[in-house]
């Protein structure tokens, strides 16, 4: 007894330990990355010896400050997309940064400690030319900015308007840059193209016109100051003429005759095709630039000259170099492919080299941000930040190490796919066996045998390793994942994330931490090239490598590539895939296989011919028998052609159908087809009568969006077009009159759901269609769309949605049971997982027995965004840009990549976690409860014996 | 039962008469204790002395025989009609409990459904307690009659809940998804 009661207790107390327990969940499943982009401006805070920033402003319009120690973010503004955010300029000053924003539309300060806003003014209208700080007696007050037709000076505390004065004869004379070098004067230089200099000398105190120089100085081969001049030394403007022969001086206190001193004659040489720029320094925009200048000679040229009383010496020459100086030191920091060496820029004497640890390999340099630093023994000891071609940022310190890398090529994911991890080694060992071809009882029983050895063996490893990692101490044992331990979890929740970037660099991704498992840059890619990743053959074919396709095509010239990977480990495959000789329009990949399990791909040509990869024998013999059955469409925007093709068995194509909306009226927007992994489980809808609404889930139709070109808010509208793939059936077409793009599509199931700009009520607002054939299947075992004589039920139903989005998704589950959600990006770094059952055209006005019956909300044309609908809580996703779903192995699960400036990865549950345990499952008093009964039973038997013995006693 | 002295270590006391040959005012056996007095708990009270004028075997009774053959007939009329007579209560219930679907009602539905079917597949037990009557057949009938009609009303009622799979609903997750029978792809020209 006392034991069942000392149970008791530990049952109690146990249970109560278990109820305190609280797991919080931020961050178990999710994670988030933050990018700023490719890096236009970059400067170190050098005003306190101790600051661990780099200002950065990048080409994607954010502001940032990135610590220089991890290469995390201390803060980040993210302004608007497009021109209208655009960081035209960046000074910095002390704890100021000033930026010049949207085209010289705004002039912004920041507090570049806490990334606070000190002040921001509305600049006058006039396109941007150019901005500097102006300092008067060692003292930097203000900063002098340049438009088109005028110069205005503000104060650097508050931002105010010191003075703006028009520029002289702006018809003929083009402005283009701005310089002081603090004795009180402005100097603006503007140029008349392929004839003459003119300079315009301002006082700074009230903007006074000290001096004019206009036709005198002749430059008939200068067209932009910008590009070929800097001011070097002594207030010497020095240029150099895009032919690159020659250097022109003109000291800009005399403006006397410009001096001419040929390339040849310092015995430099620019690289053929090179045009040579000018590189300078200006420490402190109070004192003189130093007088020592690069002069760039090729991509990866440079070379150090000295100018010394008019004299221009040339000192040295560099590979990829980066600049700083200040008053009492100058170096100078040449990057070469695993050595970092400092010079002297007064001497060119060599300081230091260092060799470059830890790095993988260098891309070639695209800009380098270097600052440099006195030590306490009075030594130079350097920090550098180098951006490669492939918008890497890597920053490197003394002596030669690599603190950080930062891949912001990731801020422009283009497309991505998400691939299974492999099995373990023993497990696709095993696989192996029962995918192989059987050949003979003899071998198989051998092969069984030599695979349950491995699975033995494995597993003695594993008992080994256990018992040795038990000695060691637990800090030492760590599970990190690399490329080579990685294995397929139990539910297949740990992906690999395949992404495409719009630098031509493809990642690997581990899903579950977010950590880059592998990077490939490619070169060569064109700045606007298309991309389509598609996945070839999964890791389900061991001991078949997986295989991804990624198609590069120009849009300039039309060709395409194929880049052939396996996206497990990103090494270029043995398989060379063909030479694409014709300018390439489509490709559609097609659920045949080879006989190595890749599945076929079909890329259509100019000619509208057909060519097969893999293209072996067995796969053209296949395309032989199957060619009747397959069909393909191509959508030309630009001609508002939609066409369908049939391909015949010689691999040539025939045209079967053609809709043409023509353009002049309205534009095609996009096309969405179904996601060929998608499963619907259901093929119908209970009705509150218990019959049942069968769906129309027709695997061929398209919804295609138009947008009409007139944008006047009375005759605008946007159409969508059902329409079938195979047979150019228009099944349904509804037109949105006074609405306006743009139009975001979701197209799944036997539902469209689309979002629009309503012109009239100027509101957003969300239309869904849905399509239904009838009480009865026409045909329940098979789906063609050459025979369906009956056109589907349509209904429709829209709503009011309260924000304007940015893109839009349906998750995807394993098997399609789960009930669907949206995935809503919005502009306000949200996404939001909307219940698809709220956009239900079945929703009923008036609320029936029936309907009730069938669990349809009533329906309500606003659509309220719930905070608890948020799958991202507080971790703003900036600029989304698209959402890319999987399925897991659970059911109930499926797996979300948010991406766009940031990346976002996180799971969703549409109908909860109905197939796991929850996570805070009480094994202890289940278990507890448990024994406690079975140790019940025991003592109760072993009571109830006793009892009878008595009883038998008496 | 009290025993009085009975600290005997392993025999047994006994108060009561051993064969009830010898009688005396008492007996302590030692040889066959145990045995005896499993046996007398075993037994029952088949080695007790019935008091005078005791006989274990009902006597029977021959004086009243025509109203015991009426009585019989009228016993296994109300065996035969006993079904039939639940049949309204079983009504009342069903309307009293409703058409949705909770513990309650499907507990109903299962007694309702559960009672007829336990008599029909005790039919033969039924048979031989009707023996006796001279209307055996008819009264079996009626009683099958009963308890189908019981049965019947469960049905209804299972029927009216709706837990009948007579609706093609009810077959819609057995629908396999239909093959494709095209290969299509394609999009908008890169």
């Amino acid at each position: 007894m006392a034991k069942l009661i000392l149970l008791w207790l530990k049952c109690v107390v146990l249970w109560a330990i278990v109820e305190a327990v609280f797991e919080d969940q931020v961050g178990k499943f999710d994670w988030r990355q933050q990018y700023v982009g490719k890096v236009r401006f970059s400067h170190f805070d050098t005003h306190v010896q101790s600051s661990k920033k780099v200002l950065v402003a990048t080409e994607r319009n954010v502001f940032a400050a990135l610590n220089t120690r991890t290469g995390e973010l201390f803060w980040r503004h993210v302004d608007k997309t497009g021109s209208e955010g655009n960081i035209d300029a960046l000074l910095q000053h002390g704890q100021d940064a000033v930026l010049v924003v949207g085209n010289g539309r705004l002039l912004r300060s920041w507090e570049i400690n806490v990334g606070g806003l000190n002040w921001e003014v509305v600049l006058d209208s006039g396109s941007f030319q150019s901005a500097c700080l102006v300092g008067q007696q060692d003292m930097v007050k203000h900063v002098a900015v340049l438009k088109k037709t005028a110069i205005s000076v503000h104060y650097l505390s508050n931002g105010h308007q010191k003075w703006i004065e028009n520029l002289p004869e702006t018809e003929t004379v083009d402005y283009q840059a701005v310089y002081s070098d603090g004795n009180g004067e402005v100097y603006v230089l503007g140029v008349v193209p392929h004839s003459h200099i003119a300079i315009v000398v301002y006082s700074m105190e009230d903007g006074e016109i000290i001096k004019q120089v206009n036709m005198s100085v002749e430059a008939p081969w200068l067209y932009n100051i910008q590009a070929s001049c800097v001011v070097v030394g002594q207030g010497m403007l020095t240029c150099v003429d895009s032919a690159g022969v020659s250097f022109y001086m003109l000291d800009l206190h005399l403006q006397l005759q410009m001096t001419q001193v040929p390339l040849q004659s310092l015995a430099l040489e620019v690289d053929p095709g090179f045009h040579p720029v000018l590189l300078s320094h200006q420490p402190n925009p109070a004192r003189q630039p130093l007088s020592e200048f690069f002069l760039q000679l090729g991509p990866d040229h440079y070379q150090l000259l000295q100018l010394n009383n008019g004299q221009i010496a040339a000192m040295r020459d560099f590979k990829p170099s980066g600049f700083f100086g200040k008053q009492c030191y100058k170096i100078i920091l040449e990057i070469q492919v695993k050595i970092v060496n400092l010079f002297s820029a007064e001497t060119g004497r060599r300081l230091l080299d260092t060799t470059l640890i830890n790095l993988r390999k260098f891309n070639s340099v695209f800009q380098l941000y270097v600052q440099a630093f006195l030590k306490k023994d009075d030594s130079v000891g350097y920090r550098a930040m180098v951006q490669t071609e492939d918008h890497t940022l890597t920053f490197i310190q003394q002596p030669g190490r690599v603190m950080w890398t930062r891949e912001e090529a990731l801020s422009d994911v283009v497309t991505m796919e998400m691939v299974d991890l492999p099995l373990t080694g023993t497990q696709a060992e095993l696989e192996g066996e029962f995918g192989k071809k059987a050949d003979g009882l003899m071998s198989m029983v051998m092969k069984r045998l030599s695979s349950q050895l491995i699975l033995l063996q494995a597993w003695i490893g594993h008992l080994w390793k256990l018992f040795y990692d038990a000695r060691k101490p637990r800090s030492q044992v760590k599970n990190d994942v690399t490329i080579e331990n990685l294995s397929r979890d139990e539910f297949n929740l740990q992906k690999m994330m395949v992404m495409v970037t719009a630098s031509g660099k493809l990642f690997g991704i581990d899903s579950k931490t977010g950590g880059i498992l592998w990077r490939h840059y490619l070169h060569n890619v064109p700045p606007n090239a298309a991309f389509k990743l598609m996945v070839q053959r999964t890791t389900a074919h061991f001991p078949h490598p997986p295989q991804c396709t990624l198609l590069i095509k120009d849009k300039d010239t039309g060709l395409g590539t194929l880049h052939v990977f396996n996206p497990i480990f990103g090494k270029k495959s043995h398989v060379t895939p063909p030479a694409l000789p014709q300018p390439i329009l489509q490709s559609l990949m097609l659920p045949l296989m080879d006989q190595d399990y890749a599945k076929v791909l079909l890329l259509v040509d100019d000619q509208y011919k057909v060519s097969a990869f893999p293209s072996t024998k067995n796969v053209l013999q296949q395309l032989q028998e199957m060619a009747a059955s397959i069909f393909f469409y191509l959508v030309d925007s630009s001609q508002g052609r939609l066409s369908g093709y049939r391909l015949r068995t010689d691999l040539s194509t025939e045209q079967i159908w053609e809709v043409i909306i023509p353009p002049e009226v309205q534009k095609i927007v996009s096309v969405k087809g179904k996601r060929p992994n998608e499963h619907v489980h259901s093929q119908g809808r209970v009705m509150g009568d218990r019959s049942v609404l069968y769906k129309y889930l027709n695997p061929n139709l398209l919804a295609v969006v138009t947008e009409s070109t007139d944008l006047h808010q009375e005759r605008s509208f946007i159409g969508i077009l059902l329409i079938d793939g195979v047979t150019g059936r228009i099944i349904h077409e509804a037109i949105q009159r006074k609405a306006r793009g743009p139009v975001h599509v979701v197209h799944s199931e036997n539902w469209v759901v689309y979002e629009y700009w309503s012109t009239k009520s100027r509101r957003n607002e969300f239309s869904v269609i849905e399509l239904y054939e009838g009480m009865e299947l026409y045909n329940s075992t098979v789906f063609s769309s050459l025979d369906r004589p009956h056109a589907p039920q349509v209904l429709q139903q829209s709503y009011i949605f309260p924000s304007s989005i940015s893109t839009m998704e349906a998750t995807l589950t394993e098997k399609g049971i789960t009930s669907r959600h949206l995935l809503i990006g919005l502009p306000s770094g949200g996404i939001l997982s909307l219940p698809k059952m709220f956009l239900d055209p079945r929703r009923p006005e008036i609320v029936s027995e029936q309907s009730r019956e069938e669990n349809l909300i009533p329906y309500a044309p606003e659509l309220l965004i719930r905070t608890e609908w948020f799958i991202n809580y507080n971790q703003t996703v900036s600029r989304v840009r698209g959402i890319y779903t999987a399925p897991s192995g659970l059911e109930s699960t499926c797996l979300v990549v948010a991406y766009g400036l940031d990346i976002y990865q996180t799971r969703v549950y549409p109908s909860k976690q109905f197939d796991v345990l929850k996570d805070d499952y009480d094994y202890m008093l289940i278990s507890s409860v448990l024994f406690a009964l079975f140790f019940a039973t025991m003592i109760s038997k072993r009571l109830a014996e006793v009892k009878l013995l008595n009883r038998a006693w008496r | 039962m009290a025993s009085p002295g009975g600290q005997g270590g392993g025999g047994a006391l006994s108060t009561r008469g051993g064969g009830g040959a010898r009688r005396m005012k008492w007996a302590l056996e030692l040889s066959l204790g145990n045995t005896r007095s499993r046996g007398d708990r075993q037994g029952g009270q088949g080695d007790v002395v019935y008091p005078i004028g005791y006989s274990e075997k009902p006597v029977p009774d021959t004086s009243i025989q025509e109203t015991d053959k009426n009585l019989v007939e009228k016993r296994c009329w109300d065996v035969a009609l006993g079904p039939l007579k639940q049949i309204p209560m079983n009504l009342f219930i069903m309307y009293m409990s409703g058409n949705t679907i909770s513990i309650f009602p499907i507990m109903m539905v299962c007694m309702m459904a559960w009672r007829p079917i336990q008599a029909l597949m005790s039919m033969s037990a039924t048979f031989k307690l009707l023996e006796s009557s001279s209307q055996q057949w008819l009264q079996g009938l009626v009683y099958l009659v009963g308890n189908l009609l019981g049965s019947a009303l469960a049905i209804y009622k299972c029927q009216s809940m709706g837990l009948l799979p007579t609706h093609s609903s009810d077959w819609l997750a057995f629908i396999d998804p239909p093959q494709r029978m095209e290969i299509m792809g394609g999009g908008m020209v890169l």
